[in-house]
């Protein structure tokens, strides 16, 4: 049987969670911006290291502080990926906490931080003027790194089987 | 011969033909006149002409005119909405009314049929039930005609949304992990939303399907009725899912490949 698994997309408003996921599952990006309203389910299947996996994707709206997501939407997740935009210091001064958090409240799950939109800035200056790890920098428009993202998690949950 | 005899002679030599000639014209002429002015004859003539044009006309309407018209209706119906609606509304009603009244008596007719079906073992049996109830025949062949069934039936581990089993009556196109998610986001947002405490959403109702969820502690379980769900048919339902998970574990779901099977004998087989 193929296992299925539960990933959801955090972050602040307009760091890119929908467009990272339209790129993965439908490989589109649009410029407009649609903001996401409550929670929107993907879904794609995907083999990661000769093993198939189902992956139910939950892209949920912006928030500031991913302790006001309900609760009931992070249930069961098995893996995260915490969202920023680069561009906007609002959406990483807290990632911290944040990602602390999730560790927390989700010991199971495997987390990724992402920086979306990785086309605007410079990664290696970006890298050095923060003081957290980034997992990996993407671009859902250029289309760099979308599917190495989703493929790491793929591999994160074949070795915790 | 005199001069002036001469000269007419001459006139006559010369003129006739020019004259027999304008003669011809006048009485063309005249003949022009009275068809145009009286009507049949001039109808006679021309109404051809006009059946061809009008014939070609009609055939190249749709090419010709139908965008125009379509843009034409298109702003009035925006521009006058309330004017279209009291315009459609008789016509749409008496559709609606007659669609209405042709069903109804093909429900009567059916109705009547099985009452009238004297030698049904049925019929007695219903009979029976009628006196012992007290409710009415035709009331009992009604709800026997909207008998409610189960459709599809969704396994769903709690908190994830990841569909464990899945069983449906006929072969059905849709993408069933998706609907599992979105399941489990709906209950999710209403129990956090609505409820305090350890209630739980139960029913949802989309048109003509009613979907039932019932809570198990890892998992929970959502079937898709059709036809008039009671509180009869939700106690029947619910002791089959009770017995289901009373004997197959979340695991097991995983792991056992005949689930289905068990699922489909356990639900469809009535």
């Amino acid at each position: 049987m193929i296992s299925s698994k539960k990933i959801v997309l955090v972050g602040h408003f307009g760091v890119g969670k929908s467009s990272i996921i339209r790129r993965f599952v439908e490989d589109v990006f649009s410029d407009d911006y649609k903001v996401t309203i409550g929670v929107h389910i993907y879904k794609k299947e995907v083999e990661v290291s000769n093993t198939k996996l189902t992956f139910v994707i939950w892209d949920l709206e912006g928030k500031e502080d991913v302790e006001h997501i309900r609760k009931s939407y992070l249930l069961g997740t098995s893996g995260f990926m915490y969202v920023i935009d680069p561009t906007r210091t609002s959406t990483y001064t807290n990632i911290k906490s944040e990602i602390n958090y999730l560790t927390t409240n989700f010991p199971n799950a495997e987390i990724l931080t992402i920086a979306n939109k990785s086309d605007l800035i410079d990664e290696s200056t970006f890298s050095n003027i923060v003081d957290f790890k980034i997992d990996y920098f993407t671009s859902a428009k250029k289309n760099e790194n979308v599917d190495a993202i989703f493929n790491q998690l793929g591999l994160n949950f074949l070795q915790n089987i | 011969m005199t001069d002036s005899e001469k000269l007419s002679k001459l006139k006559e030599l010369l003129l006739s033909e020019d004259r027999n000639f304008a003669v011809k014209i006048l009485q063309k002429l005249e003949t022009l006149e009275s068809t145009i002015n009286k009507e049949d004859l001039l109808s006679e003539k021309v109404n051809p002409i006009i059946d061809k044009k009008i014939s070609i006309f009609t055939e190249q309407i749709p090419e010709k005119l139908g965008p125009t018209i379509t843009k034409a209706l298109k702003v009035q119906i925006r521009d006058s909405q309330d004017q279209v609606v009291e315009a459609l509304f008789p016509i749409i009603g008496k559709m609606v009314k007659k669609y209405i009244q042709q069903e109804i008596k093909l429900l009567s007719d059916t109705i009547n049929n099985q009452v009238q079906d004297t030698f049904s073992f049925k019929k007695w049996q219903r009979k029976l039930k009628s006196i012992f109830t007290g409710v009415s025949e035709e009331k009992i062949i009604l709800s026997e005609m909207i008998k409610p069934s189960i459709e599809q039936l969704f396994i769903i581990e709690k908190g994830s949304g990841i569909l464990l089993s899945n069983v449906s009556r006929n072969v059905e196109k849709i993408d069933k992990d998706m609907i599992a998610g979105m399941l489990t986001a709906i209950k999710s947002f209403v129990e956090d939303a609505f409820t305090k405490e350890e209630q739980s959403l139960e029913l949802i109702q989309y048109e003509f399907y009613n979907i039932y969820i019932q809570n198990l502690s890892s998992y929970y379980v959502a079937a898709v009725i059709s036809g008039s769900f009671n509180t009869e048919f939700k106690n029947i339902v619910e002791n089959k899912i009770l017995d289901f998970a009373s004997k197959h574990k979340k695991e097991e779901l995983i792991e056992d490949s005949n689930i289905t099977n068990k699922l489909k004998t356990l639900l469809f087989n009535d």
